[in-house]
This record gives C-alpha cells, structure tokens and sequence, in this order.
C-alpha cells in the first residue's frame, strides 16, 4: 500500500510540485492509470523489500517496473534506525566512538576519526604525531577492508559467486590485523580524542607488509577476473551514468563524486591525522557509470596499500594518546569535522554546552544522500542494472539510517 | 576555506529579505527567516558565491525553538558555509529541493526529528521511524538511560 | 518376462537414475564450488559430507509444505509436476551402451529436444502460479529465454545430422567409431567440420538448462529463487531435481554428440562392452563438472543483452554454418552415413 501523501492530479499521476535545475526531476512512483494503451497494460510495482539479496542491507525500494524496465523508485529506509544522534546526547565525548562503530560499521574507523575529530577540534587538542599515524594507518587498513566487501558483493550482484569469497579471504587477513592492533574485528572503539586506545603491538609492521605483498597480486587477480570480464563489463559501462551536475545537486561525495570527475577528496582538500605526509593519487573517472565506479574504488584500494607502506616505513616514536583528562568538557559551541571514509565524506557537527556530553550531535552519513540518488539515476534501466547499481553506489544502511 | 564575511554580504546585495551575516568560531553564519531560506540559497548558488552543494541539513532544538542548518559547500572557491534559520516549535518548514535536491531525505528526516510540517516537498513522510513516535530530537523528549530501558 | 514388464522396469531404471543423478550432482556442486571458492563445502554428514545430499532429501520430505494463501491451486500443485515430467522423459532416448538404452527410437534427437522444451511451459506456469511478482518476473524471463534459443538449440545440431544421415542417437555414437592414425579417436569434436557447431550448440545447451552465465530465470542475487521462490519442500525438490537432471541431459546430448557417447575407440569391443555405461557416465559428468566450474566463475549476462545474442547473433550463425556445411559435405563427399 503506497502511502497516499503524494499530491494526486486528475489523470491520476502523482506529480512533485514546482520544477528544479540542474537535471530533471526526481521520478518519484506514478501510480499509472490502468490501460495506458490499447491492449491494457499496467505497470507492475514490485517491493524490493527490507530483506533482499541485492540491497546491502535493509533497503526498500518500491519500484515501478513496466516489463523488465523501471519506470520509477521510491526509497524507503529507517530500518536501522537506532537513534544514534539522540543516544549521543547522553554519551561522554569518549564514548563515542562505540555509537559511530555501530553506524557505518564496515569501516568503523572512519567514523570513530571523525568524532575524535570534532572534539579535538573544539577543545584544541594536539595529538602526538604517532597517534595521528596510527590513526591513518588503521584508517586506510580500514578502507581496504570495505573495498573488499564491496568488489565482494559488486560481484555477487552481477552474478560472479567466486569473487565474493576470494574477497572475503582476503578481509579475513585484514580483520586479523586489525583485530591484534584493537581488539576486535569489526567495531574496533579504537580512535579516541587525543589519539588511540593503545599502541601498536609488536610486530604488526611485519604481519602489515606481508598482507600487502599478498594483497596487490590478489588485486591484480580480482581484477583480471571480474573487471576483465567481457560479461561484467557489458554489464557495467555506460549504465547508471551520472552526471556532474546531478552528483553536486544530490550531495555526492567520495569515490561516487570522483568517478564523475570531480576532484574532490577530504584527504587532500581538508586534510587531518597524518595524510599531508603522505604521497597518494586521487583517482578520478570520466563518465561517471558503474564501471567508473569500479574502477576508481579498485585504484583506491591499490592507492591505499601504498598509503599503509609509507605509513608502517615511516611511523614515528611517540605517545599514542595525548594528555586529556578523564572526563573531557569541551568548551561551550559547535564545530565540523570530516573525514574521507570508504563511502565519501562522513561528517559530525557537534554541539556543546560545556557539559560532559554533546548538545546535539548530527551525524552526515555519506550513504544517506547517496540513497537519494536512487530515485534519479535507477527509472530508465532494466530491472538487473538496477540491482548492479544499487552495488556499484555502495551505501552502507548503518551510516543511512542512523 | 572560510569565506569574506564583505564578500558575503556583496554577494546577497540584492536581496530583498533581512540576513544577518556573522563570523563564528565555526566559519560564517547567515541568519534569516526560513521563508526568506529558498530564495537566500538560490542566491548563494546561483551567485558570486557559488555553492554548488548542500553538504548536510539538520536542526537543532535551542530550547526555545527548532534551528534549521543549511551547511553549503563551494567547490570552485573551497568554501563553507552555513545558513541558519529559525524555526518555531510545530512550525512549517518550506522545502529547498528545487534548488538543492540532495536537501529531500534530510528534510523529512528534520521535520520528522523535531515536529515541523513540510510544505513545498514531493514526499514529505515519515522517514525513519514509524508512526506514533514523539519528535525523537526535541529536548523535550527525554533520552532514556539503561535502567529505564530495561524496567519498560 | 513380457515386454510391459521390461518396459516398466526401464521407465523405474530411469526414475532411479534420475534420483541418483540429483544426489550425486548436487553433492558435486556444492564440493565443486567449494574448491572454487576456496572453502571445503559440506565436510560434517558422513565422512567429507556423502551423506548431506541424503539427508537433505530425507528434511525436504519431512519439511512443511507451506502454500502461499492466493497461489492458483490447480497450477500451483501441477507445476512441479510438469517441471518433472519431461526431465524424467528425457532419459528415454539417450543411449548408455550399445545394449543399454531405455528405449531405441528412430528420431531420438529430435525427441529429447521437443521434451526438454516442454519445460519452459512449466516454468511459466511456476512463476504465474505462484502470488509473487518476483517469481513472476522470473517465469517471464525462463520462457523468453527459453523460447529465443529452440530454435539455434535444434539448428545447431543439423550438420551433425546431415552428416550422419540419422536421428538416433545410438547410430550417431556408432557413426563415431574408429581412430585417425591410431590415435585420435573419430569423435565429431576432433573433426573441424563440427567445432563451431560445437560453439553453437554449447551455448545453446546452456541457456536450455538455466545455467550460468545464463542463469536469469533464478538469478540468485536478484529473485531470490525466481521462479520457484514460493515452492517449499517436495515440491521445491522435484524443481530443483529436474533443473539437476536436465544439466545432466545436456551434457549427455554433448557426449552423445560431440564425444563418442560411451565408445573409447582405443579399448577393444570385448573390453569395452561391459563398462561402456561406465564411460558414457564418467564422460557426461566431466561434461557437467564443467558447467559447473562456468556456474562458478562468470557473471551473469542481462536479459536484453541474452535476447539479442540468441535472435540476432545464434540465429544467423546457426544458419550460416548449415549452409556452408552442406556446401562443404556435397562438394567433398564428406559424411558417413550409417546404414
């Protein structure tokens, strides 16, 4: 039953109010007349509900198919919904991190960053110079671990079943790493504000390298077999193409803005912890199709492993946590701070009123305005491009949903 | 990465509404009216200024009413921005989708959050919780602590 | 014993080599794309997990069987039945041995294509029979696949038969016998005249029987089950047994066709006759363990993308290379027709 809110014409179809540029309107679902030609055909609405192979998570989509083509899509979310900016309002500024773990949980570390972010930012805070590579260094292990899950089910939405376990064999060495450096495999509570939980244990430089002498010859591999693929490939380019303008309009950010060709990447414009001592390419694509898609998050998973070598080649002495006191109590006022997580540009904007915990905490989840973008770039292709595409965007429902 | 607050106020020279342009620890700040709010954003998009995207769209409850957050990003200057407005308690909020439409989910998802109405949106429900949920973001409406939770 | 007697018996011989074959192939699925996949597949139930399949056969009837509350009843319960039917007809013309064949039919190629397109009837009535769009997209997209490649299914294979002259199929594994200096055996597959027939007819083959990368009438990540999303126990079984039982057909087409059926042209007759099953068995499964491996590897191709390449790429190819066949065979004075 589509919740009737919509504005409905005489004919039946349900239009948005006004007209907007760039780009045209987002379809959203027109309940089309019956009989919309002489042999009474009608469109099929089909509900690619919450518990789906193909969405990545609690999705729904509601889409207008006529035949195998989508005619329209409306997106419903809040299925993982948890109340995470309002269970932030009674949480210390140290406690955090569990909540951002839980939001986008594939790459947590990012999410932990920006929080520590925010209120090192307000309080002014210096961290020591390991614990900022420390932090990128788990960062970046971080992003090559969600690229994996990505290609992983990327492939699995076009059919490929081997690339999905090759890719979770891959992870598995990941999750080892980064479960002897935190504690855990998935929501690390690592990156705290002022630094990190603990220091590196001995020995992860070595166990680090080897995983990325491994990895780049798997890369090649996954690549050779999936992206190689005159299948894939027919599958992939020039479908889902979206433009510049659209990809401003709708808030894209990350390797999804990227592929476009927009240049724009936190790491390099807004930079934090210890990139602007790094050397890394921004890899940026052209028409802005799934197969851009795919292969920038590929060169960034290749930029990344280079990134982790110079981190472990040159990570310096230090503390791994500043001196901050127990109970932190930023000043009273509000500040932003981004990071460039493996989705695109996951930000907090924190509030405070001098207390131990935040005033408000909004969270700007990259996915969320991704999702948006379903309703405008999925009517006009087949039904099986829609699935490919829902893979290629790679949103995460934690960080959508909140 | 900070814009000019005179440049700002150069930019919204022609505009007929009352916008307060201030510098804060957090960069600049336009205050306005929400009514004023679509017309303030097509200038800074259309403009000088050049805000091509809307990074984020949230509310804030003051205690005294509902703020409304427009953070906007200029690309070809390297700019942010924030345009605030205010808001009252079960108030109407007008929809800037037509100029920006990355502002759809994050509208509903304010007005939802803080029991405003929406006017002006293509589809303007209830995004992520179900019906019968109070203004989960309002300071009225408490946070539970654990022991609550756990005794009902 | 009367002729009824053996009749029945040999309908029964076929009914237990279906149920072997949906064991023994779904237990080498499962092995086989575990290795692909790096993983080890069912390793717990009896040792290197032989007795999975069994087992899964003995929850299956012991399942509930659970019917959606708006399905067509009539079709619903019929569908499985008519999925089965001709996966189970099938069997009737393939030729094990020289002896061993359920029954010697004239036109016996001619008969196990008509039979296997019988299935796509079936799958549409699954998909429209069962209340859910999902599974009805998939019975669509079964029966425009299905229908698209009859037609460079049956073209494929015409040289072979201009060739030999015949439709039976044990005269077409007679028609291969001997060797080329001793060494290569007589197979069409050796014989260029057949390769792109080869080509044709293997792609053919693979779109008939559902398999990746054609697999889109149950596309996994995409309809959940397709078509028989709304099928649960036995039922479910008997689809999933056919779908088993008609790679098994194709495959046995193939070695029937292409690779000399049970004939191993270096073992003399003596030998041979007692295991030739035996042969024609270990052939048709290597012939399925690659289709396997293919399942294991590729993405899937889309529906639009499948349609073009059957009416507009396999079509013309089909009837181009009859053609320039049958010119060659004329001019040369090839074939060996049997008789």
């Amino acid at each position: 039953m589509i919740d009737p809110h919509f504005t409905v014409s005489e004919d039946g179809l349900m239009t948005p109010e006004g007209t907007f540029s760039p780009g045209s309107p987002p379809a959203g679902i027109r309940r089309v007349p019956k009989g919309v030609d002489s042999l009474g055909t009608e469109h099929l609405i089909v509900n690619m509900g919450p518990q789906h192979p193909s969405t990545h998570g609690v999705l729904r989509l509601i889409v207008e198919l006529d035949g195998e083509e989508v005619v329209a899509v409306e997106v419903s979310i809040g299925f993982l919904h948890r109340g995470i900016e309002k269970l932030a309002e009674s949480r210390r500024f140290d406690q955090l991190a569990t909540l951002m773990d839980r939001g986008d949980y594939v790459s947590a570390i990012h999410g932990e960053q920006a929080a520590a972010l925010a209120v090192e930012k307000l309080m002014g805070i210096e961290i020591p110079t390991k614990a900022a590579w420390i932090r990128t260094l788990t960062a970046e292990l971080n992003r090559l671990a969600s690229h994996i899950v990505w290609f992983g089910t990327f492939g699995l939405d076009t059919g490929a079943m081997g690339q999905f376990l090759y890719a979770m064999r891959d992870r598995e060495a990941l999750l080892d790493i980064l479960e002897e450096i935190s504690g855990q495999r998935m929501m690390f509570n690592y990156v705290r504000p002022g630094g990190v939980l603990a220091d590196l244990p001995a020995g992860i430089d070595r166990k680090i390298l080897a995983f990325c002498d491994t990895f780049e010859v798997y890369l090649e591999e996954h690549h050779a077999l999936l992206g190689c693929n005159e299948i894939f490939q027919s599958r992939v380019k020039n479908i889902g193409i979206v433009t510049k303008e659209t990809a401003l309009a709708f808030g894209l950010t990350g390797a999804n803005l990227r592929a476009t060709g927009i240049a724009f990447d936190v790491r390099r414009d807004r930079p934090y912890d210890a990139y602007p001592a790094l050397e890394f390419d921004i890899p940026v694509g052209t028409v802005g199709d799934a197969w851009d898609r795919y292969m920038v998050r590929m060169e960034e998973m290749r930029q990344s492993v280079r990134m982790v070598r110079q981190l472990v080649a040159g990570m310096p002495e230090g503390e791994h946590m500043a001196k901050v006191p127990k109970v932190l109590r930023p000043p009273a006022g509000e500040v932003y701070a981004s990071v460039e997580s493996s989705r695109g540009e996951t930000g907090i904007h924190l509030f405070t009123d001098g207390g131990a915990t935040p005033y408000r905490y909004r969270y700007r989840g990259a996915s969320f305005f991704t999702c948006q973008l379903f309703e405008e770039v999925l009517p006009g292709h087949l039904f099986a491009d829609a699935c490919m595409l829902l893979g290629s965007f790679d949103i995460m429902l934690g960080e959508v949903d909140r | 990465m900070q814009p000019d607050v005179a440049a700002v106020n150069r930019a919204l020279a022609g505009l007929q509404a009352a916008i307060d342009v201030v510098e804060a620890p957090i960069g600049v700040v336009l205050r306005c009216a929400q009514k004023d709010a679509s017309a303030v954003l097509k200038h800074l998009r259309d403009g000088e200024l050049d805000c091509c995207m809307l990074i984020d769209l949230f509310g804030l409850d003051t205690g005294e009413k509902v703020e409304i957050t427009y953070h906007l990003r200029s690309l070809s200057r390297d700019e942010d921005m924030y345009v605030r407005c205010g808001v009252d308690y079960d108030g109407n909020m007008h929809s800037v989708w037509n100029i920006y439409p990355s502002a759809l989910l994050p509208e509903r998802e304010a007005a939802e959050m803080f029991g405003l109405t929406l006017s002006g949106h293509p589809n303007p429900k209830r995004l992520l919780t179900t019906d019968g949920v109070p203004p989960l973001l309002r300071k009225a409406v408490p946070v539970r602590s654990a022991e609550e939770v756990r005794s009902g | 014993m009367s002729p009824e007697v053996v009749s029945l018996l040999r309908v029964l011989a076929a009914v237990g080599l279906m149920l072997m074959n949906g064991v023994v192939l779904i237990y080498m699925l499962r092995k086989v794309l575990g290795r692909l996949h790096q993983r080890l597949g069912p390793m717990h139930v009896g040792p290197h997990g032989l007795f999975q399949t069994p087992m899964d056969v003995v929850k299956l009837l012991t399942k509930e069987d659970i019917t959606p509350a708006n399905v067509d009843k009539a079709l619903y319960f019929i569908a499985p039945a008519v999925v089965f039917t001709p996966s189970l007809m099938a069997y009737a013309a393939i030729p094990f041995s020289e002896t061993w064949k359920i029954t010697d039919l004239d036109t016996g190629l001619l008969y196990t294509f008509t039979v296997l397109s019988l299935v796509s009837i079936s799958l549409l009535m699954a998909g429209w029979a069962s209340a859910n769009k999902w599974s009805l997209l998939g019975g669509m997209r079964a029966v425009g696949q299905q229908i698209a490649y009859e037609v460079p299914l049956l073209l494929s294979v015409l040289p072979i038969v201009m060739y030999t002259g015949t439709l039976n199929m044990g005269e077409i594994v007679s028609a291969q016998s001997g060797t080329w200096l001793e060494v290569i055996p007589r197979w069409f597959i050796t014989n260029p005249l057949f390769w792109p027939t080869f080509v044709l007819f293997f792609i053919a083959m693979l779109i008939k029987v559902n398999q990746t990368p054609f697999d889109l009438s149950e596309a996994e990540s995409e309809l959940v089950t397709g078509f028989a999303t709304e099928y649960s126990s036995m039922k479910f079984g008997l689809i999933f047994l056919s779908e088993f039982s008609n790679s098994f057909v194709a495959s046995a087409i193939a070695v029937t066709l292409f690779f000399g059926g049970w004939s191993l042209p270096w073992v003399p007759d003596e030998y041979l006759a007692p295991i030739a099953p035996l042969v024609f068995m270990i052939k048709v499964y290597i012939g399925v363990f690659i289709m396997m491996w293919i399942r294991g590897t590729l993405p899937r191709v889309r529906i639009d993308v499948l349609m073009q390449l059957g009416w507009k790429v396999l079509i013309p190819a089909t009837l181009g290379w009859i053609m320039i066949c049958g010119v060659l065979m004329k001019l040369f004075d090839l074939g060996r027709p049997v008789s």
